[in-house]
């Protein structure tokens, strides 16, 4: 039994050990862009997929503020799709399960948005979908798949690739849960950075940016 | 808008021909706003600046971007377009290339297409420098479409690749409190010193070939946050491309740099084709204060009307169609 779960626990290490990093940077970038300009994230997912999506959204949008939520008034506009249960079965059940992503995405898109899709396999044709609608406005995909990336690792922006054998579901949605608490630790450190800085801010009278160069200096 | 900090001048085809131009620059909070109206009921073609237009056809309007651009989509009428920024044109910050990629990427929204990245840069470079035969590069257009921080390398083929610098928040905002853009106040005009820098492009071959090599070294100093280096680079530039044209720099700028240096500056450079502009300069943090200072007494001494500093942080965003009331 230990040894099972030794072995279990060293490939987990092996994945977490060389996480994608460039593609995970230019994913916190593209998210970075969408809060600049107001813009909403729209993640999608099946299965554990769509856990890890509502999962993530709730944590994205209270969490990285928790240090000053009150103050905060932008902030992160990330959206679980499709919003309810009625919207996914309305769309699987009238129109085809190939739309229960695209379907709603098509209610909300503009051009200024993200769009967030988890897939282990990359492959799903629901994702594909939504993938294909965000490509056609232009709205920036980041692509979190496992596996070989399938067709999503191919049309992302970001390619978020968790590289195993195929079927190790397990080890993919862990890694990918790890990748997503990272987004949120990130922007959750950053926005608490630019308080402290504020608070030297008040101080000096000087800008978020300066103030933060001279706290890190001291 | 973008500040630009090494390799200005090797994005002109004279330079990238025969050796890869490169460029590190940043998009920053500065951004252009342009407003794009169906108008069914004028019968005319409105185009609002500085100055506003109403022309009956669009071969009528002065503003030669605006009117290159209508005529090349063959919009002719029932359109007002407006654009609003949040310093003067000319200022060195790659506004007029902004304007471009912001024209382009509206209007081509407004007939129902949406442009990825590279075409809508593309297609600048195309309205400015082929069709309007601007002695300008190439950087700003990519760095308005793209936005963030980026090295851009421009190839013999004419191909454009761009890499993101992938800077964490810590090392971006300690980049920034490092820095001090200082507007100058008077406005310049990019061609003429471009064209004079073009001319010398033959002469100066290996001070470009310098100043493209020199990018990826100023890359990898802001990821280490050597920021003295970064500065040193900058000055070394500077020198260089003073040397480039004879109108980049003037007395009063040079005095302006100089009292800069004296307040413990480690070095910095003119924005854009120079003589004008924007003055940027990278300070120690605890220096930035009398830098400043010293910076705003030579700015009146030197009779820099509207002289002073440009707060800045770097952002992510590129061009982007922020609303379509058409919903195409």
């Amino acid at each position: 039994m230990e040894e099972y779960i030794r072995q279990f626990s060293e490939k987990a290490g092996a994945l977490l050990r060389n996480l994608p990093t460039v593609e995970i940077a230019k994913a916190m970038n593209i998210l970075q862009a969408a809060f600049e300009r107001d813009g909403r994230i729209y993640v999608i997912g099946n299965g554990g997929s769509l856990a890890l999506a509502t999962h993530w959204v709730a944590d994205f949008n209270k969490t990285v503020f928790s240090h000053n939520l009150s103050d905060q008034q932008r902030r992160f506009q990330a959206i679980r799709l499709p919003t309810t249960e009625e919207e996914l079965t309305a769309w699987a059940n009238d129109v085809g399960y190939d739309m229960v992503f695209a379907g709603p995405l098509q209610n909300y898109i503009q051009e200024c948005d993200v769009l967030i899709a988890i897939s282990s396999s990359g492959n799903s044709e629901s994702i594909i979908r939504a993938v294909d609608l965000a490509r056609s406005h232009q709205v920036p995909v980041i692509g979190i798949s496992g596996f070989d990336g399938g067709r999503l690792n191919a049309l992302a922006d970001a390619k978020v690739l968790v590289a195993t054998p195929k079927g190790e579901y397990e080890l993919v949605e862990g890694v990918h849960a790890v990748i997503l608490h990272l987004f949120t630790k990130y922007f959750k450190d950053y926005f608490g950075y630019i308080q402290q800085a504020r608070e030297h801010m008040a101080r000096e009278q000087s800008t978020p940016a300066r103030a933060a160069g001279r706290a890190a200096a001291n | 808008m973008r500040i630009s900090f090494v390799g200005g001048g090797t994005d002109l085809p004279d330079f990238y021909s025969k050796y890869p131009g490169r460029v590190i620059s940043t998009s920053i909070d500065k951004f252009i706003f342009i407003a794009i109206n169906h108008a069914p009921f004028t019968n005319h073609v409105a185009a609002r600046y500085s100055v506003s237009e109403e022309v009956p056809h669009p071969s009528q309007l002065k503003h030669s971007r605006i009117r290159e651009a209508l005529l090349g989509l063959g919009i002719e009428s029932n359109i007002e377009i407006a654009s609003f920024a949040p310093i003067p044109a000319r200022s060195g910050l790659g506004s007029s290339s902004s304007f471009s990629v912001a024209l382009l990427k509206g209007l081509h929204a407004y007939i129902g297409k949406r442009l990825d990245k590279k075409t809508v840069a593309e297609l600048a470079c195309r309205l400015e420098i082929e069709l309007l035969k601007e002695p300008i590069g190439k950087q700003d257009q990519y760095a308005a479409a793209f936005g963030g921080f980026n090295v851009l390398q421009f190839n013999a083929d004419g191909l454009v690749d761009v890499e993101p610098v992938l800077l964490d928040y810590k090392k971006r905002m300690d980049f920034e409190a490092h820095l001090l853009l200082f507007f100058l106040g008077t406005t310049r005009d990019a061609a003429s010193v471009l064209t004079e820098q073009k001319a010398n492009t033959a002469r100066n071959f290996e001070s470009l070939k310098r100043m493209s090599d020199s990018v990826p070294v100023f890359r990898d100093a802001i990821l280490h946050s050597d920021f003295r280096s970064a500065g040193q680079m900058l000055h070394d530039g500077w020198m260089m491309k003073k040397q480039l044209a004879s109108l980049v720099s003037n007395p009063a700028i040079d005095a302006l740099y100089d009292a800069a240096l004296s307040r413990g500056a480690w070095g910095g450079k003119i924005l854009g084709a120079g003589a004008g502009g924007c003055l940027l300069m990278l300070a120690p943090v605890e220096k930035r204060a009398a830098v400043l200072e010293g910076l705003k007494k030579a700015a009146v001494a030197g009779g820099f009307e509207g002289a002073g500093e440009i707060p800045v942080t770097f952002v992510q965003t590129g061009a982007e169609v922020l609303f379509n009331s058409s919903g195409l």
